[in-house]
Order: structure tokens, then sequence, then C-alpha cells
């Protein structure tokens, strides 16, 4: 069958359509006012946002003029262009759904040609905040590095460049990594970049202490030695090159610069015509899902052959399972461990710490024992089917404190005594091992506690959502209570150690050690005890509860 | 453990005549699979269960059919001990689901609507994890996974996480999950909704095979042929109610289709849209 290609007779005769670029950019706009427009909430985060990125620009800028002239301020300059682009590289993986303007997915049935598209693409690609702050911070660079009109010459030139290798990379990124981002895996991973950031925060700031100790700076210059050749931070190094008038070295740098945007659209380009002109992405991920390999063979089978029979095995492995499989709870664990580990070590690291700070990692950990049936979802009614009585439901819950028990344990006594050997104070050990232990029994055991009586909900969608709506009182009142009911239960324990201090019975003080473990082990099981019955008598009620969306 | 000499008996009632049992419950000397008294759950202001009784006979494949909201899965959590009723009693296979969980919950199966599974478990860890929490035997469960995964045409699947399973495939996991204790009675919500047809005509077949050995099945569904080629007894439910109980034949009575029996017993049948959208289809624009 063949259709004749006619044009319609009534069709209106337009000389010139309006180029895709400006579609696009009308498109990006209305997109964005429209999302405005739906809810003012979303509105005032936008402006919000918006706002704060301009004073933080602004900010940075001044701090950039104020390193005009200085000796490593081409250091950190080309540091900081280099930590920024690195910033929009991992971007797209971690926040895929940014921009819809952007799916090239979304444009597969329009016939496009990916040269014009891809211009297109790039320039409204410009429009945003992150382009705008990008862009502000490289006129800061330039400011702070260009003297001389050679300088300034090369700075107009370097600026544009720097950002457009930004935006072309990111979106190099994205476009290249499309099956991934659409497939289960890519949101697992987008569920981790609450993580990312988390963690990040206390690196910056462990960075950022470093640095303004005196001389900091000077420890960045090897770093700064070779990124200087990386683009896009190569483009701003070409500033101060021709500034100090090595014009060799500046005409290099801004090459390379030119020659990364233009491989970084080139790939751009392959992917996005192999993504239109290829089956689409969704089913093809679908399909390519991997399969497990038999499990008997694998570490999951020699490690259920070491754990108990029954429920209690069965149990701990899942939750085992889960704590690396489920990207919600890998992401909560991950930064508990992170967490426990990056207070007391990086206070030990600047001498400003105690051992006692190591606690922190038990404390931290212990959350985990918290809304134990939250984490399970609506699922959790395959456990409700199978719990009968209060013994099914001690079972269950000892078997979660020690799938728990079985990573804190050996964490906790590694934390402490990284601490110890960092701050070289043997003598505390024993009993910041006691305290650790007893904390941690005390989470336990109020964390079994609360999961009976205060389950919520997780939603499993958003990375920054760990309570569904409504629910926020109950999430943080059973935490913070239970967290102070912890510490009430350790009282006696942290008398003990107290009291031991003040009379000055240094010889009996490793005494702490068993019995915080016992004092630990005890309230533990005490507080499973409690919970077990509660949890049997409320199974609908829990079930509800954390079925919640 | 099913007792088989109840089930012989059962087996052999359900051979004999099926009109001839009564409208409630099947005339038989064993209890009742289900019996349901006075059932009531309220949410809020809206009553979403209003006094229902049901007497569910053994070894048939029983439909609770309704449209949606009639109450159909709210009933079902109640009677298999996922939501707490307001007032009522729930037995199953003659034990008080809420007063005598420990003998009522190891004779059920559930498939449940809406919920969710351990999807970060792949098909065959999910049943080998339910069947043990179950308190069978691991290498028993192993072999009953394996027999399952098999019929049920996941054995090709069995290795990747549930989460990546389609619609059919998560229905046919979750049912495999429910019979694997070999449960009394299996309570099935909305077994066959966005299932293609091939995973239905398999969950079919093993359902049948189920019943056929003395089982009983009771599923919920609004799709009234599907009912009516699978059932050989039905309730009927809208609003909250039950509005008829029995075998598929005196249920259906005169009417044409269970279809049409139904729309009369809840009383939708004069609202026939027809004369009001004359202008819609061919001739006059």
């Amino acid at each position: 069958m063949t259709i004749p290609v006619t044009t319609p007779v009534n069709a209106p005769v337009s000389p010139r359509s309006p180029s895709l670029t400006t579609v696009f950019i009308r498109l990006k706009l209305s997109l964005l006012a429209n999302g405005l427009r739906q809810s003012s909430g979303r509105t005032a985060v936008f402006i919000t946002s918006l706002v704060l990125t301009v004073l933080f620009a602004a900010g940075l800028m001044l701090g950039l003029l104020v390193l005009r002239g200085h000796g490593h301020a081409l250091s950190l300059v080309v540091l900081l262009i280099g930590l920024l682009a690195l910033g929009w590289a991992t971007m797209p993986l971690f926040f895929p759904s940014g921009d819809e303007t952007l799916d090239p997915t979304r444009l597969v049935m329009l016939p496009l040609r990916p040269r014009p598209l891809v211009r297109a693409l790039l320039v409204t690609s410009l429009v945003g905040i992150g382009p705008l702050f990008t862009l502000c911070l490289a006129v800061g660079c330039a400011v702070a590095l260009a003297h001389g009109a050679a300088g300034v010459l090369v700075s107009v030139v370097a600026v544009p460049l720097t950002l457009l290798v930004c935006v072309a990379l990111a979106r190099a990124v994205a476009a290249g990594n499309i099956r991934l981002l659409t497939s289960r895996k890519g949101r697992d991973l987008a569920v981790l970049s609450g993580l990312v950031i988390a963690v990040g925060i206390q690196l910056v700031n462990f960075g950022t202490q470093r640095l303004t100790e005196a001389g900091g700076l000077a420890a960045l210059d090897p770093a700064a030695q070779i990124v200087q050749w990386l683009p896009p931070a190569s483009a701003l190094a070409a500033v101060d090159a021709a500034s100090k008038g090595a014009y060799a070295t500046a005409a290099v740098q801004l090459a390379l610069s030119g020659a990364a945007l233009a491989g970084c659209l080139w790939l751009w380009q392959g992917s996005l015509t192999k993504l239109m002109t290829s089956p689409d992405g969704s089913t093809l991920a679908a399909a390519a899902e991997p399969t497990r390999k038999d499990p008997a063979a694998g570490r999951g089978g020699r490690l259920h052959a070491l754990l108990p029979d029954g429920r209690t095995g069965t149990v701990m492995q899942r939750s085992l399972r889960y704590v690396w499989r489920d990207p919600k709870t890998k992401a909560a664990w991950t930064t508990s461990l992170a967490i426990g580990l990056i207070v007391p070590l990086f206070n030990a690291l600047q001498g400003t710490g105690s051992v006692y700070l190591a606690c922190f990692a038990a404390g931290m950990l212990g959350v985990q024992m918290y809304n134990q049936f939250g984490q399970d979802t609506s699922a959790f009614w395959m456990v409700a089917l199978t719990i009968s009585s209060p013994r099914d439901a001690y079972e269950e819950l000892r078997a979660r404190a020690l799938a728990l028990l079985l990573v804190t344990l050996p964490y906790t006594v590694f934390v402490v005594v990284l601490t110890a050997a960092l701050l070289g104070d043997w003598a505390v050990l024993p009993e910041v091992l006691g305290l650790s232990l007893a904390l941690l029994g005390a989470m336990l055991a109020t964390g079994a506690v609360a999961s009976a009586r205060f389950p919520y909900s997780i939603p499993q969608d958003s990375a920054y959502k760990n309570v569904a709506p409504g629910q926020g009182a109950i999430a943080w009142m059973s935490i913070l209570g239970g967290m102070v009911a912890g510490m009430l239960l350790c009282a006696p324990l942290i008398a003990a150690a107290i009291w031991l201090h003040a009379t000055g019975a240094e010889g009996a003080r490793w005494l702490l050690l068993p019995a915080g473990a016992a004092y630990g082990a005890l309230i533990g099981w005490a507080g499973l005890r409690l919970a077990a019955p509660q949890t049997a008598k409320r199974l609908p009620e829990i079930l509800t509860a954390v079925s919640k969306v | 453990m099913p007792d088989q000499a109840a089930h012989q008996a059962t087996e052999a009632l359900s051979t004999s005549e099926v009109s001839e049992v009564s409208a409630v419950g099947g005339a038989s000397q064993a209890p009742p699979a289900v019996l349901v008294q006075d059932l009531w759950k309220r949410f809020g202001d809206q009553v979403a269960v209003s006094g229902v009784d049901l007497t569910l006979p053994a070894g048939r494949f029983i439909g609770l059919v309704g449209p949606n909201g009639a109450g159909k899965t709210t009933t079902l959590s109640m009677v298999t001990g996922l939501l707490r009723p307001d007032k009522g009693r729930v037995e199953v296979a003659g034990h008080d689901v809420w007063r005598d969980p420990v003998e009522a919950k190891s004779r059920i199966g559930v498939l449940p609507e809406g919920l969710r599974l351990f999807e970060r478990l792949s098909g065959r860890e999910l049943l080998a994890y339910n069947g043990r929490l179950r308190g069978l035997p691991g290498g028993e469960v192993d072999k009953r996974a394996a027999q399952l995964l098999d019929v049920l045409d996941l054995a090709g699947a069995q290795h990747k996480l549930v989460v990546d399973y389609s619609t059919g495939m998560r229905k046919k996991i979750g049912l495999a999950a429910a019979l694997l204790h070999n449960p009394e009675v299996l309570f099935l919500d909305e077994p066959f909704e966005g299932v293609d047809p091939v995973s239905a005509q398999t969950i079919r077949g093993v359902l049948e095979r189920y019943t056929a050995s003395g089982a009983t099945v009771v599923f919920s569904s609004h799709v009234m042929e599907l009912v009516e080629s699978l059932c050989d007894w039905v309730a009927v439910m809208a609003a909250g109610r039950i509005r008829a109980q029995g075998p598929l034949a005196e249920v259906r009575g005169d009417a044409p289709s269970l279809q049409q029996a139904f729309l009369e017993l809840v009383g939708a049948n004069g609202r026939d849209a027809g004369q009001s959208l004359d202008w819609l289809g061919g001739g006059a624009r």
C-alpha cells in the first residue's frame, strides 16, 4: 500500500517556519511556567532555589574577586571548575528526572535531523538555574585570573566555552546512559542520591576545615597542575596563561577545551541517533534486566548455610539481602555506616575528638532497628500471615536484631578501636566499648518496641521522602523518644563510668566492658520480649500503618 | 494438612449434584470452608462492609463477585486476618481466625490485591523465604518451589528479582507463594486482573487441579463472565452486603447469564443509556 504524499491544500503557507531552537526554548519556558502554575509550593521552591543559587554564586564571585592576584588563585580556580564539571557529569545519573524537555525518548516520533536537534537541545539546556550558576562562577574565575588585554580577550572565549562544555558533558552522559536511567537499576541509583549528598556534605565540611588551616591552599597545587590541562578547567587556565604572556600554552589549553566540546557533542549526537532509530528503550531495558546467578552456587547459599535453621535464619538472610539490594535500605545503612565512622574519625584526625564519640557509631546503626516493619512496606502482609503467636513475633524480631548485630557488632568494635588508635588513648578503650555495647542493646530494645507501637510507611519512589505524608510526627517522635529512652536505659552504666572516674579507680574501669556487654544483651533481650506480644497483637494495625501511600 | 476423610466426603458431594445443595452452605457434616457472621467494617463515615454473612462450602471453586467498591477486598482482608473487623466472627475450616490464629493461619493461603511482595528477592528466593516462614522443612520447600515454578512457567525467570517481573508473573509468583504450604482454603483477590491470556490460562489450570483434590478456592472478581466460567458456587456482593449466595445455577436462576442476574440483583438493569445518545454513531451527523 502506498500513501500519496501531498501538501494539504488549505495548509497555511508560511515562508519560513520558526527554527527548531526557538520552538524548543519556547517549549522549555512554557513547561517551566506551567509547572510553577501547578502549585504554589513548587513556585516557592523554585524561587527560593533561584534566590539561594544567585546569592551563593554572588558570594563565590566575591570570594574569587578577593583572590585576584593571590598566588594560589589559579589552583583554586581550576579545581573549582573541575569539581563543577564533575558535578555536571554525575548529576544526570542521580537526578534523571531533572528536565523533561531534554528527554530524547519523548521526541522519537518527530521527524528531526540529528544536527539541528543537538543544536536546539544544547541551547535549551542553557536555560535554567544550573547554567546560570555555572556562568556566574566562570565569570568570577575569569575575573580572578585575567590581567591585561590578552587575558580579557581569552576570557571572552573561555567563559562561554566552559559553560558549553559543562552542559554538553551532562547531556552526553545522560543520553549515553538513557537505557540505564529508564531501567529499574537507574531508578535505584536515583534513590541513592540522598546518600551522595549526605556523605558529600560531610566530606566537603572536612575538606574546607583542612584548607582553612594556614598554608592549606598550597596543598592544592599538585592536583591543580594536572587539572589545569583537563577541560573545561583548561579554558580558564588559558586565561591565566595568556595574562602571563604564555600565549602558546593558552592556545593549547583553549584548544583542549574546544576539542572536548566537539567530542561531547559528537558523542551526544551519536547516542541520540542510536536512541531514535533503534527500538524503544523501555522494551529493551525490561528484557535485559539481569538474571541473578543460581544462589546455591553464590554467596547467598554459603551465607545461609552458616545461619541457623528455621525462621531465625530465613529472616536474617532476607534482612541482609535487603541491606544490599533494596536501594532505600541500602541508602539508610550506608548513611549510618558512613556518618557513624566520619564523626568520631574526623574529630580524632583534627585532634579535637574523644574516644567517647565512637559511641556515635553504635547509636547511628541502632536507629536501623526502628520501624522494622515499615522497611518491609506493604509486603509485611507475608510476615503477618505467618505470625500467629507472640513466640513467632519474638523470633521474627530477634532474627532482625541478629541480622543487624551481624554488621553492627564488628563495626562498633572497629570504630572504637580505630578512634582509640588515632587518639592514642588506649586506656579508655574498654569502657567506651562497654558503653557502646550497652547503647546498642538499648537502641535494639527501644527500636523493637517502637517498631511494634509506632510503625510508619516509607515511600519507595523518592530519595528524599522517608516518611509518608501525615506520619512525620510518628516517625520523629518514635526515633527521638527512642533515643532519649535509650540514653536513659544506659544511665546506670554512664553513672558507673562517671563514678569510677571521680573516685579515681583507674584499675577497675575495664570492668565496664563486660558489664556493658552483659547489660546491653539483657536490655536488648528484654526489649524484644516486650515488643513481641505487642507485635503479635497489632499485626493488622501495623500492616495498615506501613501500607499508607 | 487437610483431612483426607473430609476431602473425600466433600469431593463425593461436589460430584453428586450441584443444584441440590441448599443456598446456605454445603449439606456436609464437615465444617464449611469459610463461615462469616455479621461482619462489619467502617472507614471514617463510610461503611465498607455492613453485616456480611457467608457460608462457603468446602471443596468448591467459589467466586465473590461485585462491582468495584462493593467491599470485596475489605471482606477478604478481614477473613484472612489482615484487617481487623469492627464486629463479627470469621471461621476458616472450623477455626476462628481472630481467636485461634495458630490453627486458622496455617490453613489459609492468600494472594492479596494492591499489596507488595518482597520484590528485592528473586522469584525462587521469595518462595524459599515464604515456605520456611511457614515452618516447612528447607528441602521440602525447595522441592515444592521448583515444581510450582515449573508448572507456572516461571522456571526461566526464577533467578530474576520480582521487582523486574511483569503483572502476570507477579500474580503467578504470588499464587505459588500462597500454594506452597498446601493450604485448605485459598483466598485470591482479583487474581486475573491485568494478567495476559497465557498466564491466566496457566493460573486457571493450577486452580482447577487444586480444587479437584478437595481444596477450596475463594476468589474475588468484577468480571462476571470469568466467574461464570470458573466457579460452581458464587456470592454476590454490592454496597457492603451479600445480595445472594449459592450454587451458580441457583444464583443465576432464569436469567440468561450471571451478568444479567447480577444487574437484576443490584437493581441496575433499568439504567439504559441508549435513548439519550441517539445521535451517536453512523447516519446523520
